[in-house]
């Protein structure tokens, strides 16, 4: 099983950015659950998005409390309740203008991918709001789903903006594309 | 009341298949709303609050879509929303309504009321903490401190049993005319998105015929309801009330049943899941069922005669089948998500109490796990487990995590 801990505030999309992923994953055939748990669902307050992806029906019901994968859209909120949920393999993505040299320093023994996804946001004219970039960039990251598949969800469920989505999830997942590429020739 | 949304729409995935049903996936919250839809009620009224808010935003969308012809009515408060239901049900209409933890509450005098004016209402209630202090987190308390209203009440596990829970709950609350309340833990279940397959209309439309009481409210046939009667007849009242309520247990698996004719589901009574040959056996309602299946797989794999034991109908509790699924097992360990203060775990009391007096019965622990939505893996069930077999039962329930 797959479990995957997606981190942002109220009104991030971090909710929205965890049915997204289960979607695309069930719609390659995968079993899924994805669900939020937040203290108030208050706009700016911390909200956890759970994501399980499994070969067979996901029965169990409780947090995760070991990921093996974290997509955190705040850098704020990487510390320590939601670093306990890491282990040294957890592949965490982070939204962050910093680069991965800082969050090797500040974070040693994690594994931690920064994507400036405001800033691929603001290019692709959805100023701040940054799920579709994020989401891009995790999948690249983790392997999956394919870039393909999470475009089709995309492309059906985004309420509006539907290319400017699709073309920040692109640039998300080409930007981490490139990063580990640097990382392999360095 | 603050109010969350899911900004994601429920998408047909899989397509329609030649039978008419889809696999959608759907939150808890949406497969709710999907069996009200199918059920076609006829009133609902509604009041929003976290975490059941997503059902009112569901059936509010579905009615703007046309396809949910019932009146939704949106008084002030929850005490109002049962106040709505209850003459409604009684001019002989199929409602239905949504609410949790604090809006139960504050329907608790009217939820008497309902039970007691025999109108078959159908009530999802999401199980979160009740303050103070404030929480959003899953916990039975709010619907467990309703047990004696009157309500027949269903613990569901997934957002698929939500679903066909609250079709299966009209069949037999309108048999009995007795209301029925259907809940579903906080987030873990209403706010956990996962495949659902939604039955063809055509099907709920054969299972559940419409709504047609002998007696109703009907100014053309002038009866009345809730008159002040005599010591006999309040004592009579409630005679019948108990009758109506025994029936529940064998009409629920007989519904269940033509459930399972019908669209190939079924989820019991009581559910024994790897009981054969147990010599310990868990016993939980609601959500946490599905950690104690991984946690009682990964105890059979080891080794161990570890069974679960689901409480599907808490209400009317069905001790004849609780007798029957525990017979045989030495130790019985009640996972309480809620608490009682004074008394501990209810689940755990009902239990002690369904089994009091039954030749060679079960010793039972009482563990209050998960209280106010503390996380419970299958790695602590294992725990709790070992220590209990480990140890002499206590007779007041105890706190771990």
């Amino acid at each position: 099983m797959l479990e995957i801990i997606i981190q942002g505030r109220g009104g991030q999309g971090a909710q929205t950015a965890g049915n997204l992923l289960a979607a695309t994953f069930f719609a390659e055939g995968r079993h899924v659950q994805s669900f939020a748990s937040y203290g108030g669902a208050r706009r700016g307050t911390p909200v956890s998005s759970y994501i399980r992806v499994d070969d067979r029906p996901v029965r169990v019901r409780c947090d995760i409390e070991r990921a093996d994968a974290i997509l955190c859209f705040d850098a704020t909120l990487l510390e320590g309740r939601l670093l306990a949920a890491a282990h040294e393999r957890t592949l965490i993505v982070v939204n962050s203008g910093r680069p991965a040299d800082d969050f090797a320093r500040a974070l040693p023994g994690h594994r931690v991918i920064p994507v400036d996804a405001i800033a691929i946001s603001r290019r692709a004219g959805l100023g701040r709001i940054v799920n579709s970039a994020l989401l891009g960039a995790f999948a690249r990251a983790i392997g999956m789903p394919p870039l393909a598949a999470l475009e089709r969800t995309l492309a059906e469920r985004s309420p509006k903006l539907t290319a400017e989505n699709l073309a920040a999830c692109g640039d998300g997942y080409r930007t981490v594309d490139a990063l580990l590429a640097e990382e392999v020739a360095a | 009341m603050s109010h969350a949304t899911t900004d994601t729409q429920a998408a047909d995935v899989a397509g329609t298949r030649p039978g008419g049903a889809r696999t959608m996936l759907l939150t808890g919250n949406q497969a709710v709303a999907w069996g009200a839809r199918l059920a076609r009620p006829k009133v609902c009224p509604l009041y929003p609050i976290t975490p059941q808010t997503p059902v009112l935003e569901q059936l509010t969308e579905f009615q703007a879509d046309g396809d949910f012809d019932a009146e939704i009515i949106t008084p002030e408060s929850e005490h109002s929303v049962m106040s709505a239901c209850i003459p409604a049900s009684l001019a002989g209409v199929r409602v239905f309504t949504a609410t949790a933890s604090q809006g139960l509450l504050l329907m608790h005098e009217l939820l008497h009321y309902a039970s007691g004016a025999r109108a078959p209402i159908v009530m999802a209630n999401i199980n979160r903490t009740v303050a103070s202090p404030w929480a959003f987190w899953p916990d039975q308390t709010d619907s467990l401190a309703q047990r004696d209203t009157g309500w027949i009440q269903l613990y569901v596990e997934t957002a698929q049993e939500a679903l066909d829970s609250v079709i299966q709950a009209f069949r037999v609350a309108e048999t009995v005319l007795v209301p029925a309340m259907v809940n579903l833990d906080a987030f873990y279940v209403s706010h956990a998105m996962e495949p659902v397959e939604v039955p063809d209309p055509a099907d709920v439309d054969a299972y559940l015929p419409p709504f047609a009481p002998e007696h109703k409210l009907d100014t053309a046939r002038v009866e009345s309801w809730g008159n002040v009667v005599s010591q006999d007849m309040f004592y009579r009242h409630r005679q019948s009330i108990q009758q109506a309520m025994d029936r529940v247990p064998q009409l629920l698996a007989e519904a269940d049943r033509a459930w399972h004719e019908r669209v190939g589901r079924a989820w019991g009574v009581v559910e024994r899941y790897r009981c054969d040959g147990a010599d310990t056996v868990v016993v939980t309602m609601g959500s946490m069922c599905g950690t104690a299946r991984d946690a009682v797989d990964a105890m059979r794999d080891a080794g161990q005669s570890v069974g679960l034991v689901k409480v599907r109908l808490f209400r009317p509790l069905p001790v004849a089948a609780l007798r029957a699924a525990l017979a045989g097992v030495r130790d019985v360990v009640v996972l309480d998500r809620n608490h009682s203060p004074g008394a501990g775990g209810i689940l755990h009391q009902e239990l002690k109490a369904a089994l009091y007096g039954m030749p060679g019965a079960p010793r039972v622990h009482g563990l209050l796990a998960g209280v106010g939505g503390v996380n419970v893996p299958p790695g602590k069930i294992v725990e709790f487990v070992r220590q209990a077999r480990a140890g002499d039962p206590q007779n007041e329930s105890v706190w771990v995590r």
